[in-house]
């Protein structure tokens, strides 16, 4: 009936070692795991061998998953290795921490920041409980966990919840040690032949550090130990009994230490509670990495397994000297195999010259053994020739890692997280921890297919997918999407499953969602894109219902200009994906016909601003008449610009505008153009109108270096201005033809300057340097020549 | 870094070597006779074959620090702590060390201080040029001696590399990539087998234990004979960066101006080398092509604008002073040193430096004597 407390670095492979040796000896009746125990109705499933760390337990509340837990276990957890050790002899596991439930109920008391909630979790990562904003992309649970000292220089100063996340790295850092690693081994394994004793001996020291300073204990932490305590009561009975817990804490469950059972259950009375689920997510090494933002994060995931890999294999290796060898030459090893992939020579010959290197430097350093700084800056001296960029792929490849975990399929998964893995299996596109482009061709079914799930689950709110060409959503067979699979798209799915069972029917219920809740014209006119290319029929019906109804009462004529292009695209292009997109085309003609007929009214008595935004919406409107390339809607369309420029009153800005697109469209000549703009620039009207005209007219292509008769208006309007009025318009005129290119800018100042502003004909000829070559040519010509 | 040495202490009177009187400058073995004899006493960690120091030893003569018998040794180099590190475990290895930096990043300064504190002597150079023949790498003859004799031992003029392979020495290559490539590979075999075969007496010259290479190349010379890839592999490479920060640069130049103004028995006038923070930050404005406070962006010339040659427009300034002036370094005795540091090519660099004068320096209120002092230099 004893009860061996092993308390352990969390992912700490020396601990992790520790804890295997341990357990062998003491061979326990149960095991008891520092965790929240709703997880342990799910722990079976990590016997499975589909179950692939780094895999994270997660605990969320039913009712809003945004409010959830993780707790990462990775291949050299101390706590993995426990929970598979004590599976695979049929040993029970038992997982001890305040309950998920107390610690995601919502807090009845003010002034409980998010940051505290953060600080108080075990090893757990605290996901932000949402906030309402429906779509808001989930780019990332940032843990706000990260009050960690940022280079641990002033080891007194260390925050309290840094002493109770890793007391063991508190440690090692009074005792000089950069790496708590190599402190365990160190201090605590090669000092102790007796696995067990190295755990009491810590358990002693921690013992004295909290004993020294009572106030690293707070309310919060009593809780949890005290729950601890309430779940090592209950299994005691049953025999031997051996927990795993982070140090801190190790000194707190000793049964010789105990309080009363009342007096535990008094400090659980009466928390607050809600219901929450369990399961495990897959999680990736770059989500255990401290830099991502997670609390109890480690330096290097990567470099800590590839320690733990080589332990494990080395442990037959006597000597500690031949061990730690082992470790440096194999890293080097892969760090070589990864530069060559890169395109480096790193070639055998430098890498034994790269391990004698760090081994000599870490005893010029004085360490007792090789460490990942000395293997980096061997790296550096010697495979990348002092080049620090090719060890930006070392880090991120191997110090890092790039494993992705794997929960088996009978893991409890929300519906939707259950038909999404189904999907992602049958279009065989597997979740990725490194960012990969894939191409798609739509005219083949698996990529329309694919395409249509990477767009459901964008508008679902889980971006595993970005388009990474956002321009030309609709108008070309080939879509190239960036995939990348965070874990936290698993609570994004969780979050998400509230809309519905398949990725199907949530994704529709959420864009009628979105549709109802949609704030203008244009916000609709992209959901029906969305629509379109995520496939949804009844989804498009609520969005086309709901801008229909929209459409009836706006009366801003920018709004309704700015609804045309969206739709035109969808009608123009709906046929690739095979839609129907005969309900939006009558909706576009009711949309045009009102944007037409409101046009002129609409254009009145602008002002600056205002003029620019209808200037923009009206250039995207002629763009989706354009698109449509049907006279049916373009004549009218025309006819109502034609009938825009005849009034005299309309704002410079969208009138320049205006003319340009008729211009450009062959609808008005190149006098008529001229005589427009001479009456604007003339000096009677308002220089700053006409130069807001002539800023609107001339933008995008250079019309001007085509257009004599255009140049020389500009060139006479401006020659005439008067000099104060000239510097007030300056500024606008630069800006014009600032949006030109150098070259065309060049083209326009030459043809000002008169250098060939007739076209090609020369006007004066210099008769004595012409005639050496005309009496050439003469005689070439067999013509007779005087001399 | 525990750096106590403030800049007084520099310890550099060069009338204190023994046989260095009237030498300009001292080699640093006798320079820093003192210190190398004090570490050496005081040094019980174990030392490679043939090293005059233990590693650690060594790091802490370029680095600085205070011995156990209250000794202080002064900073030969200002820098990271790691990079020392990594050179000096290399030597230990007998992997031959390549410094690589841009000009005045203290590679030479580093490497003789290395060859000082580990062989005992900086003296076995060859000095990198285009003329570098393969007779400085190898071995020449006395052809006197070969005609009257034929070849044999004695005819052999040995250079200074095989010399430190006979006596278990390091021998420094200045500007490696100055040399032409083929005799540039002369160093392979060397590197890698540690011999120098002779193969006109049939014999080799094997390399004793504690001989090693410490080679200094220029990063901005990237190109002119870039090393072989074979070459390269039997080096590692140690990058020594630009000065981190102002001060630390300021600190870098304010100790070499007191030690070289010592060597040329100038009054070194410590107090008023305030003109250093300036000359300093000028060369680190137009370097990185922004101002210190990040608000201004600036184009930057084409000369290098190194630490080096701060240190010699500071050197520059204090011999004005000196003789010229009242002994005070102003901002009239920096300023034609600084012009002339700056304006390399005389038209790019001169516009450059009149933007950098006009646009910076001008609103620089206390400024203001070293903006007049340009301008009068250059009234254009």
């Amino acid at each position: 009936m004893t009860v061996h407390v092993l308390g352990v670095r969390h992912h700490g492979p020396g601990s992790a070692r520790s804890v295997v040796l341990a357990l062998e000896e003491v061979r326990p009746a149960t095991l008891v795991v520092e965790g929240p125990p709703e997880l342990d109705a799910v722990v079976p499933l990590l016997a499975d061998a589909a179950t692939v760390p780094p895999v994270a337990g997660l605990v969320y509340d039913v009712a809003a998953p945004r409010r959830s837990l993780f707790y990462p276990l990775a291949d050299f957890s101390p706590e993995w290795v426990a929970i598979r050790w004590a599976l695979s002899r049929g040993v029970p596991v038992r997982f001890a921490d305040l309950a998920g439930r107390h610690l995601l109920a919502p807090e009845p008391a003010t002034g409980d920041t998010d940051d505290e909630a953060a600080g108080r979790l075990p090893f757990g990562e605290a996901e932000e409980p949402g906030t309402t904003a429906p779509d808001q992309s989930a780019d990332g649970p940032e843990a706000p966990g990260s009050e960690e000292s940022p280079d641990g220089s002033g080891a007194p100063e260390v925050a309290d919840a840094d002493v109770r996340q890793d007391v063991v790295a508190v440690l090692a850092r009074t005792a000089g040690y950069a790496d708590p690693e190599r402190w365990w081994e160190d201090a605590v394994e090669q000092r102790h032949a007796d696995v067990l004793a190295r755990f009491a001996h810590l358990r002693d020291a921690i013992a004295a550090v909290r004993a020294a300073d009572p106030a690293l204990s707070d309310a919060h932490n009593d809780r949890r130990e005290a729950s601890m305590r309430t779940v090592l009561r209950d299994v005691l009975d049953a025999g031997d009994v051996a927990v795993v817990c982070g140090a801190f804490h190790a000194p707190a469950l000793d049964p010789r230490g105990f309080p009363s059972a009342a007096a535990d259950a008094r400090l659980l009375r009466g928390l607050p509670r809600t219901k929450v689920a369990a399961t495990w997510v897959p999680w990736t090494s770059a989500r255990l990495a401290a830099s991502s933002g997670y609390g109890a994060g480690v330096e290097a995931p990567g470099w800590y397994r590839h320690l733990f890999e080589t332990w494990s294999t080395g442990d037959a290796l006597p000597d500690p000297r031949a061990r730690d060898h082992d470790v440096a030459s194999s890293w080097l090893v892969r760090v070589a195999r990864a530069l060559r992939e890169e395109g480096l020579p790193a070639p055998p010959a430098s890498v034994v010259d790269a391990v004698r290197l760090a081994e000599s430097l870490a005893a010029v350093r004085g360490r007792p053994a090789v460490g990942l700084d000395e293997l980096t800056d061997a790296t550096r001296g010697v495979l990348t020739e002092g080049a620090d960029l090719p060890l930006a792929v070392v880090h991120r490849r191997l110090v890092v890692g790039e494993e992705i975990g794997e929960v088996p399929a009978a893991t409890p998964m929300v519906p939707l997280a259950a038909d999404l893995a189904a999907r992602q299996r049958s279009l065989r596109l597997k979740p990725t921890a490194t960012s990969s482009t894939t191409t798609l061709d739509l005219r083949t079914d698996n990529g329309r297919a694919r395409s249509v799930l990477l767009h459901r689950l964008r508008a679902l709110g889980v971006p595993w997918g970005t388009p990474a060409d956002d321009t030309r959503t609709l108008g070309t067979f080939k879509e190239v999407w960036e995939l990348e699979w965070q874990p936290e798209l698993a609570v994004a799915v969780v979050d998400a499953s509230r809309y519905g069972a398949t990725v199907l029917d949530a994704t529709e219920a959420r864009v009628a969602e979105r549709a109802r809740e949609a704030e203008g014209l244009a916000e609709l006119g992209r959901l029906v894109e969305t629509c379109l290319v995520a496939d949804l029929p009844v989804a498009l019906g609520a969005v086309v219902d709901t801008l229909a109804e929209a459409t009836a009462h706006q009366h801003d004529l920018r709004v309704l200009l700015e609804t045309v292009e969206p739709l035109a695209r969808t009608v123009r292009y709906g046929d690739v994906r095979r839609t129907d997109s005969g309900r939006v085309g009558a909706l576009l003609t009711t949309v045009l016909a009102r944007a037409r007929v409101g046009l002129r009214a609409g254009c009145q008595a602008l002002d600056d601003d205002l003029a620019t935004r209808t200037r923009i919406a009206l250039e995207s409107a002629h763009r989706g008449v354009a698109l449509l390339a049907d006279p049916q809607r373009s004549e009218p369309w025309f006819r109502a610009l034609a009938g825009l420029v005849a009034d005299g009153s309309v704002h410079g800005t969208v009138d320049g505008r205006a003319v340009r697109l008729l211009h450009d469209a062959g609808r008005v000549d190149t006098g008529d153009v001229a005589a427009r703009m001479s009456r604007r620039l003339s000096l009677a009207g308002d220089p700053a109108d006409g130069a807001a005209w002539l800023e609107s007219f001339l933008g995008g292509e250079a019309v001007l270096l085509h257009d004599h008769a255009l140049l020389e208006v500009v060139d006479g309007w401006v020659s005439g201005i008067g000099d104060d009025v000239f510097a007030d318009l300056l500024p606008v005129l630069r800006r014009t033809f600032s949006g030109f290119g150098v070259a065309e800018r060049r083209r326009i100042g030459a043809q000002l300057a008169g250098a060939s502003r007739t076209g090609e004909t020369v006007r004066e000829v210099d008769d004595d340097r012409a005639l050496p070559a005309v009496l050439a040519v003469a005689r070439m010509l067999g013509l007779e020549v005087a001399s | 870094m525990t750096d106590t040495a403030g800049p007084t202490d520099t310890p550099t009177d060069p009338g204190a070597g023994t046989d260095a009187a009237g030498v300009l400058r001292p080699p640093a073995e006798q320079a820093f006779a003192d210190e190398l004899a004090a570490l050496e006493r005081l040094d019980d960690r174990p030392r490679p074959p043939k090293w005059r120091l233990s590693p650690w030893a060594v790091t802490t003569y370029l680095l600085g620090g205070t011995l156990s018998d209250g000794t202080v040794v002064t900073p030969k180099y200002v820098g990271a702590r790691r990079l020392v590190e990594v050179a000096v475990a290399s030597l230990a290895t007998d992997r031959a060390l390549l410094l690589l930096g841009v000009p005045g990043t203290a590679k030479t300064w580093v490497g003789e201080h290395l060859a000082a504190a580990v062989s005992g002597s900086s003296r076995l150079v060859v000095q990198g040029t285009a003329g570098t023949a393969e007779e400085s790498i190898r071995y020449g003859w006395n052809y006197a001696r070969l005609l009257a004799d034929g070849p044999s031992r004695d005819a052999l003029v040995p250079s200074p590399v095989m010399r430190a392979m006979q006596a278990g020495r390091l021998v420094r290559v200045e500007e490696l990539t100055r040399i032409p490539a083929d005799v540039q590979d002369a160093l392979i075999t060397i590197l890698s087998e540690k011999t120098l075969p002779v193969p006109e007496l049939d014999t080799e010259v094997q390399a004793v234990q504690g001989f090693n290479v410490i080679a200094t190349a220029n990063n901005r010379d990237k190109g002119v004979n870039d090393l072989s890839s074979a070459l390269k592999r039997r080096f590692t490479t140690v990058v020594l960066p630009l000065p981190a920060t102002l001060s630390e640069e300021a600190d870098i130049v304010r100790r070499r101006v007191a030690s070289l103004g010592a060597a040329l028995r100038l009054p070194a006038d410590l107090e008023h080398l305030a003109e250093v923070e300036r000359v300093v930050t000028v060369f680190r404005e137009l370097r990185s092509g922004v101002t210190a406070d990040q608000r201004t962006s600036l184009k930057s010339p084409s000369a290098t604008l190194s630490t080096a040659e701060a240190i010699s427009v500071m050197t520059n300034g204090l011999a004005l002073a000196a003789h010229f002036g009242d002994g005070r370094v102003g901002a009239d005795d920096v300023a034609a040193g600084l012009v002339s540091a700056v304006v390399k090519d005389p038209v790019q660099d001169r516009i450059v430096w009149q933007e950098y004068l006009e646009t910076v320096v001008k609103d620089r209120r206390e400024w203001s004597d070293l903006y007049r002092a340009c301008r009068d230099l250059d009234p254009a």
